[in-house]
């Protein structure tokens, strides 16, 4: 094992080389450009191929041709850079490629701020694309050092679910130094925790089947298998057909392969001062569960009774811890809010919603304890940075 | 009890801030600390500093923000006024070449580091101000120990080492001994 | 079935589902006969195609392996798959004009620059005709389609001096070539040309569509007229008469003059991987 200091960048362009990637194609946008540089230096050392697309919407297509020649590929941006994915994932949500999409959170909408952290896109990330009918994965680590765990496990389930996975991180992850563990041999990766699934080839006739199975190896072109992959509604041999029954089929295995099998990843979550019933669910993803924690923490030595969840698996979104009637707050990086809409409809329906959002910066502890405090008494919170600007 | 040591660096841009958190950060890596580093957003590059978030310790770090520094080495008047409220039992080390106009209101001690000045003194320009700074860090923050500042200044420095040695030294005795 | 069929294309997708009169057949055929004359096997070829008539008319008729991108990208899904694949086997790409020089021109063009090896046969009916009939970037002036009911006045990319050709020869493609679908055996050269060059080529080759562009613009589905109206317009290059708006043959060639994509970067990672440096 080597330690580093060093940034989130660093850390995930190592845990994609460590999960096997070996084709990355980007464009630069802050904050995700240092990953698309380090990986420009990294991947030919490694055999692996770098290039930049023309725009992020040819280079997740590039990914996707690199995917379907076999390779383990990804591509990194940030929110105007992920929106141009649209085309892509969709295409890749119905052909099923195993592809891995980081996405550092910055603020928006638009270009906003490039520089500052945002969580502008939770629901964009559960909804990529057009037309419906699939889900998604999508994971959100809090620190570099997780970063790099998660990406290998995007990688992973990419691999068995035959799907891309999103993982969301922000801009204080993939621009934050810290101290990163970086494993130098399959028995380190495995001691922290490391799965990897080899690329594995479709050899037909069924390139896709009407079940929700997963480990159904993906389509791989090149080998004559008479693989079959296209926008259109699929036949179980990968015709095109426009018939409602065989659309409906591949809908049906595009939402139940993953939700059937959220055991492989809804394990992806932390709680901190949960056992104990707490009167107030902090629920948070991202760097700002940094803050929350240490706020807790702080909070129950102030003897409150507060509790907080953080969630890794954001999509599907994880319904089952938010099943006790109990206040929740929702700390997200955005004045939108947008987690605190699943919180709303996840949690038993009496349930007392509240929504804390900061953007650009994460929340003070001092902010939290007051929005706590407030909760708990039975206050609702003020939309405090809207009255300081006097809206 | 004291788990986590915070410390702010703040400035222009080009002035090192980013660097002085790397190396801080490095030497508390080597130290075995678990080490969070924020370096500051693009907007504040432009908009007049430049900010490090230095947090270091035993144990795993929440947050990683710095909301009550140790420690606050201040390089510009305007980083000075930005985060100086920010200080309650930890110090302000100050450059007075920038720092020109000191809140006296503070409770906060306050100590001047005529980094600038003294680098142009020592070596005849002022580039080796943030060894300096770094030097007299390494005396101050107990949790550290100076000879891996020391190396870590010359790890991330590649070049000019005679020089950065000298200016560590000169800044680990400007406040006398620990 | 005839002999070249049989060899290389699926049962199930013939007769194709193309409207009657079509002369897209009549392209498709002049590239599986050009695949047949080059001695290429089935495992040789990797096919793929767009969005639109010509796409989802030659999508999965080829017996290998083969994929349809969405509208415009299947430059970059194939710039992407060149990169993977063992570099003998071929890229074909059977694509429409809506989706190479509108929706797909920055990737054609980037395709281009790089010289990625692949040849693509742009099968231009003169508009969006698999949405009922639009005009599109190679629609002549004045012509009348759904949505140009008073004669189509946009500048396109084949008149008042524009070739499109000339845009991706300028981007750096290595085999231009420009043919109508009636042209046969000459196509067949040209395509033919086009696979053998390791590097970027792409052949023009105008169809008449007799159901949307014939029944609006010449008011006749007539197969006949439709196809009179063509060959009228077209010349082989250098007998180009005054009315000619297709020149054909072959456009442009520097085959095999300059580095291929894929070529290079393998190389290039290779020396890095070595070296650490290049």
């Amino acid at each position: 094992m080597k330690r580093y200091l060093e940034t989130g960048n660093f850390a995930i362009t190592e845990g994609a080389i460590l999960a096997g990637c070996r084709f990355f194609a980007g464009y630069p946008i802050t904050p995700a450009t240092e990953l698309a540089e380090a990986m420009s230096y990294r991947l030919p050392q490694m055999g692996g191929i770098y290039i930049q697309g023309e725009d992020e919407c040819a280079a997740l297509h590039l990914c996707i041709g690199a995917a379907l020649g076999g390779y383990k590929a990804m591509t990194a941006t940030s929110g105007p850079g992920y929106i141009l994915y649209a085309d892509p994932y969709g295409w890749a949500i119905g052909c099923e490629i195993p592809l891995m999409i980081l996405n550092s959170g910055r603020v928006g909408p638009v270009s906003g701020i490039t520089g500052a952290p945002g969580q502008g896109e939770f629901y964009l990330t559960r909804y990529p694309t057009q037309g419906g009918n699939f889900e998604t994965i999508v994971l959100a680590p809090n620190s570099a050092q997780e970063a790099m765990a998660i990406v290998v496990e995007a990688f992973y389930l990419s691999e068995r679910f035959r799907t891309p996975v999103t993982v969301l991180a922000d801009q204080l992850i993939t621009d934050g130094f810290e101290d990163i563990s970086v494993p130098e041999n399959e028995g380190e990766m495995e001691e922290m925790g490391f799965r990897k699934w080899p690329r594995k080839i479709n050899r037909g006739p069924e390139f896709y089947p009407a079940t929700d199975e997963i480990d159904i190896p993906p389509v791989v072109l090149g080998h004559n298998t008479g693989a079959l992959c296209s926008d259109w509604t699929p036949t179980e041999e990968g015709y095109d057909i426009e018939e409602v029954a065989a659309h409906h089929k591949h809908a049906y295995r595009l939402i139940y392969k993953i939700r059937n099998h959220r055991d492989l990843f809804n394990t992806l979550y932390e709680k901190t001062f949960m056992d104990d019933d707490p009167d107030l669910v902090v629920v948070s993803y991202g760097t700002p569960s940094r803050v929350v924690n240490t706020a807790v923490k702080k909070a129950r030595q102030m003897g409150m009774k507060v509790g907080a969840l953080r969630l890794i698996n954001l999509w599907p979104f994880p319904d089952e811890h938010f099943t006790r009637k109990t206040k929740y707050l929702s700390v997200e990086l955005n004045w939108d809010g947008q987690l605190v809409r699943e919180v709303q409809r996840a949690a038993p329906k009496d349930s007392k919603i509240n929504f804390l959002g900061t953007c650009g910066d994460l929340p003070t502890i001092p902010d939290l304890i007051e929005a706590f405090t407030k909760i708990l008494r039975g206050q609702s919170l003020e939309r405090r940075g809207w009255e300081l600007e006097g809206w | 009890m004291k788990t986590r040591t915070e410390i702010l660096a703040s400035g222009f841009g080009g002035q090192g801030v980013v660097r002085l958190g790397q190396i801080l950060g490095e030497a508390a890596v080597k130290q075995g600390y678990r080490v969070t580093m924020l370096k500051s957003h693009g907007t504040e590059m432009r908009g007049g500093y430049v900010r490090s978030q230095i947090v270091f310790s035993k144990e795993p770090i929440d947050s990683p923000m710095v909301e009550s520094p140790d420690y606050f080495v201040a390089l510009s008047l305007a980083a000075y006024k930005a985060f100086k409220h920010l200080v309650k039992d930890g110090m302000i080390l100050y450059d007075p070449a920038f720092v020109v106009q000191l809140d006296e209101g503070l409770v906060c001690v306050q100590k001047p580091v005529p980094a600038k000045d003294m680098s142009v003194e020592n070596f005849g320009r002022p580039v080796f101000a943030n060894t300096i700074m770094l030097g007299v860090l390494a005396n101050l923050v107990e949790e550290l120990d100076p000879g891996t500042v020391l190396d870590s200044i010359l790890h991330v420095i590649p070049k000019y080492h005679e020089e950065n040695k000298k200016a560590f030294e000169v800044g680990y005795e400007l406040l006398g001994k620990r | 079935m005839d002999y070249l069929s049989k060899k290389y294309l699926r049962s199930r997708k013939i007769p194709s589902t193309a409207c009657s009169g079509c002369g897209l057949g009549l392209n498709h055929k002049a590239v599986v006969q050009a695949v047949y004359e080059l001695g290429l096997e089935v495992e040789d070829v990797v096919w793929g195609t767009s969005i639109g008539c010509a796409g989802r008319q030659t999508f999965g008729t080829w017996k290998g392996d083969g994929f349809a991108g969405t509208h415009g990208r299947v430059y970059a899904i194939a710039r992407g798959l060149r990169l993977t694949l063992p570099p003998e086997k071929k890229i074909i790409l059977t694509v429409g004009d809506g989706d190479a020089f509108g929706i797909g021109l920055l990737h054609l063009i980037h395709a281009s620059r790089c010289n990625a090896d692949m040849t693509i046969i742009v099968n231009d009916n003169l508009g969006y005709m698999s949405t009922g009939g639009q005009y599109g970037w190679t629609t002549p002036h004045g012509s009348k389609t759904d949505s140009s009911p008073y004669g189509m006045y946009e500048h396109n990319l084949m008149s008042d001096g524009m070739d499109v050709l000339g845009v991706l020869k300028h981007a750096g493609a290595t085999f231009l070539a420009r043919h109508v679908a009636m042209d046969g055996q000459r196509a067949v050269e040209s395509i033919k040309k086009g696979i053998q060059n390791r590097g970027l080529s792409l052949i023009h080759m105008v169809f008449p569509c007799p159901t949307n562009f014939g029944s609006r613009e010449l008011g006749t589905r007539d197969t006949v007229k439709i196809y009179e109206w063509i060959e009228n317009q077209a010349a082989p290059l250098g007998q180009e008469k005054e009315n000619t708006v297709w020149a054909t043959g072959v456009y442009f060639d520097a085959s095999n003059s300059r580095p291929e994509f894929s070529e290079s970067i393998r190389k290039n990672v290779e020396t890095i991987r070595r070296t650490a440096a290049l």
